[in-house]
């Protein structure tokens, strides 16, 4: 399920199934042009690599909206309204939480986090359309869909 | 298109002369989807045509997985959906290409997913499961066989069209 109007009606009539939160963690910059260029290429396979997530468990998955950040900012300060965030939202309903990310910083905090930190490797790709592409997409999500299957 | 909407409140001019508040009311909640109905930007929308998935030659008698992509056109955006479809050729030789799309709660299903059914599909997320036809296991969450996509077969290539649901068992 995505956070959208017609998905959230099915959720609300079918809440029991959806236990698990997903939330894309991405870093936003716009300082100097390698480093915004380098994250917004991030966040577009982050996007790529939640939705075919969510493609292959939409029935058990709510995709949260990303979690945007400045990719300066103070990372135990994001650390503290992270988990708020998710106190908030899961509200008891869900009893699984990931947070998918390229940033390593959330590497160190993972232990802190009220949820489980799934880490990408970055990877920049500059051919989204190229076979290479779609292999490593494919790949990954395999991977991350075994491991959150493992939680299950 | 602004001749439709013309058309549209010439006829809601009509219908509010006619039949006064009530048709007023009805005419206001009607006329807005009745243009979404017609309104040829959301037909430029390809993803109901039919589209070329696979050599008909690398089809076999056990279902494999092929996906293709769909340039989806509606009022706001463009974006690249991904479509799949497990396929087979059943005893009779006929194509059966089945929507992984699971009748649940809309996971994506698996060929022998779970090793101690290895003739069934499998959903993953709440154990549902679809017999080699489709049809779904009584007594696992889904309520109806998967839905098999119109298709045609040209030139060697199968051709993939819209899911179409079948009736519950
Ligand atoms: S979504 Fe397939 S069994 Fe629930």
């Amino acid at each position: 399920m995505k956070w959208q109007a017609s998905d959230l009606s099915t959720y609300f009539q079918s809440k029991e199934y959806i236990d698990t939160l997903c939330i894309p963690l991405i870093p936003v910059s716009i300082s100097n042009e390698s480093d915004s260029i380098r994250l917004a290429n991030y966040k577009r396979t982050l996007d790529i690599l939640s939705n075919e997530l969510e493609r292959h468990f939409t029935g058990r998955i709510m995709l949260s909206p990303t979690y945007s950040y400045q990719a300066k900012s103070d990372i135990n300060m994001e650390k503290k309204r992270l988990n708020e965030w998710i106190k908030e939202m899961s509200n008891d309903s869900f009893s699984h939480v990931f947070f998918i990310t390229f940033d390593v910083l959330w590497k160190k905090e993972e232990k802190e986090l009220d949820g489980t930190l799934i880490w990408i490797p970055a990877n920049r790709i500059d051919d989204y359309q190229s076979d290479e592409t779609k292999r490593w997409i494919n790949q990954q999500t395999e991977q991350i869909s075994e491991l959150i299957r493992s939680f299950w | 298109m602004s001749e439709k909407k013309q058309q549209v409140s010439r006829r809601q001019f009509l219908n509010y002369t006619l039949t006064g508040v009530g048709g007023f009311m009805a005419a206001s909640m009607l006329a807005p989807m009745v243009r979404f109905a017609i309104d040829p930007v959301l037909k430029a929308s390809t993803s109901g045509e039919m589209q070329p998935v696979v050599d008909v030659s690398e089809i076999t008698t056990d279902p494999q997985r092929f996906e293709w992509t769909v340039k989806q056109v509606d009022a706001w955006y463009t974006s690249d959906v991904t479509h799949s479809a497990w396929v087979y050729k059943n005893e009779k030789d006929e194509i059966i290409p089945l929507s992984p799309i699971c009748k649940h709660l809309g996971c994506t299903v698996n060929w022998a997913g779970n090793e101690s059914y290895p003739d069934q599909f499998f959903c993953p997320c709440h154990d549902g499961r679809y017999f080699k036809d489709g049809k779904n296991v009584p007594d696992t969450p889904p309520n109806a066989p998967l839905d098999l996509y119109e298709f045609e077969v040209k030139d060697g290539t199968l051709y993939l069209g819209k899911p179409v649901p079948r009736e519950g068992v």
